[in-house]
């Protein structure tokens, strides 16, 4: 498993595809996490799931945690949620890269 | 020796933070809390803190303001969680935040190690309202001289700890 990571529109989907072109690519994986959430699960327990039925894939997500604690309990659950599962992702995978303005810096 | 941790949401800022004080020979340790508890949710979150550290050594402490009252042995080991809570405390529940950073050099020159865990609030691109951005103005000033202080600064993203100032390791 691989994890890109970056803010919205960094160039992190692009540049998964690009370095892996063989491999499924799990986009928009926060989206996913929304998901999970509106079903009830737990985010790390979705994210080790993800990690066992498709440990070869490339997770690619948006970094959200980085603004002012959201007054709305639902948009600050998925905040940290995101953060939650995405430790999972990144203790799991064999690489993690952050991708800012389109580079890609190997952050593992 | 002083650390500033910051990262986003969910990110494991605590958890290294707890690792860092737990990894080093310090035998007195504080946990100063700082969040003031006062739905099911934060009493959730005091939980889950209290549980992930139980074991480390810690004594904690409940200090919502005015932490340069706190009256610590020299030498003794600090995490203090954290500084938007302690800013917001200062801001909105009638204390005075132009005494946080005096506080915080009273703790750098007292603490054998202290630890200090903020937050990235700062990257979102809304625009708040006059007394939220202030805030956010007042937070990035105690994070900076936050960070000029400390020996190591380290933005840890999704478990990953980044090294931003300071250079390796210390756990």
């Amino acid at each position: 498993m691989k994890l890109y990571i970056g803010g919205a529109y960094q160039g992190q989907t692009e540049l998964a595809v690009q370095e892996n072109p063989d491999a499924e690519v799990l986009t928009d994986f926060h989206e996913m996490v929304r998901e999970a959430l509106r079903r009830g699960e737990e985010p790390r327990a979705f994210a080790v799931s993800i990690c066992e039925v498709k440990p070869d894939a490339v997770v690619v997500c948006n970094e959200v945690g980085a603004g002012v604690v959201p007054i709305d309990a639902g948009e600050r659950a998925f905040r940290e949620a995101v953060g939650r599962a995405l430790c999972v992702v990144a203790q799991n995978a064999e690489s993690v890269t952050r991708c800012v303005c389109g580079i890609g810096v190997r952050i593992k | 020796m002083t650390i500033l941790i910051t990262g986003g949401s969910g990110c494991g800022k605590s958890t290294y933070a707890e690792r860092v004080i737990a990894s080093n020979p310090h035998k007195k340790r504080y946990y100063i809390a700082t969040m003031q508890v006062y739905d099911e949710e934060s009493v959730r979150r005091v939980a889950r803190h209290r549980a992930q550290r139980q074991d480390k050594g810690f004594t904690t402490i409940e200090r919502q303001k005015d932490l340069g009252a706190l009256e610590l042995e020299s030498g003794c080991a600090v995490l203090l969680e954290d500084l938007p809570n302690l800013l917001a405390n200062e801001m909105f529940d009638g204390g005075d935040p132009e005494r946080i950073i005096p506080a915080l050099e009273s703790l750098n020159d007292r603490c054998g190690l202290l630890v200090l865990v903020t937050n990235d609030i700062f990257s979102d691109g809304v625009v708040y309202p006059d007394m939220t951005q202030e805030y956010i103005r007042l937070l990035s000033r105690v994070n900076r001289a936050a960070a000029m202080m400390a020996d190591q600064v380290i933005e840890v993203v999704y478990s990953i700890p980044l090294y931003i100032k300071g250079g390796t390791s210390c756990v």
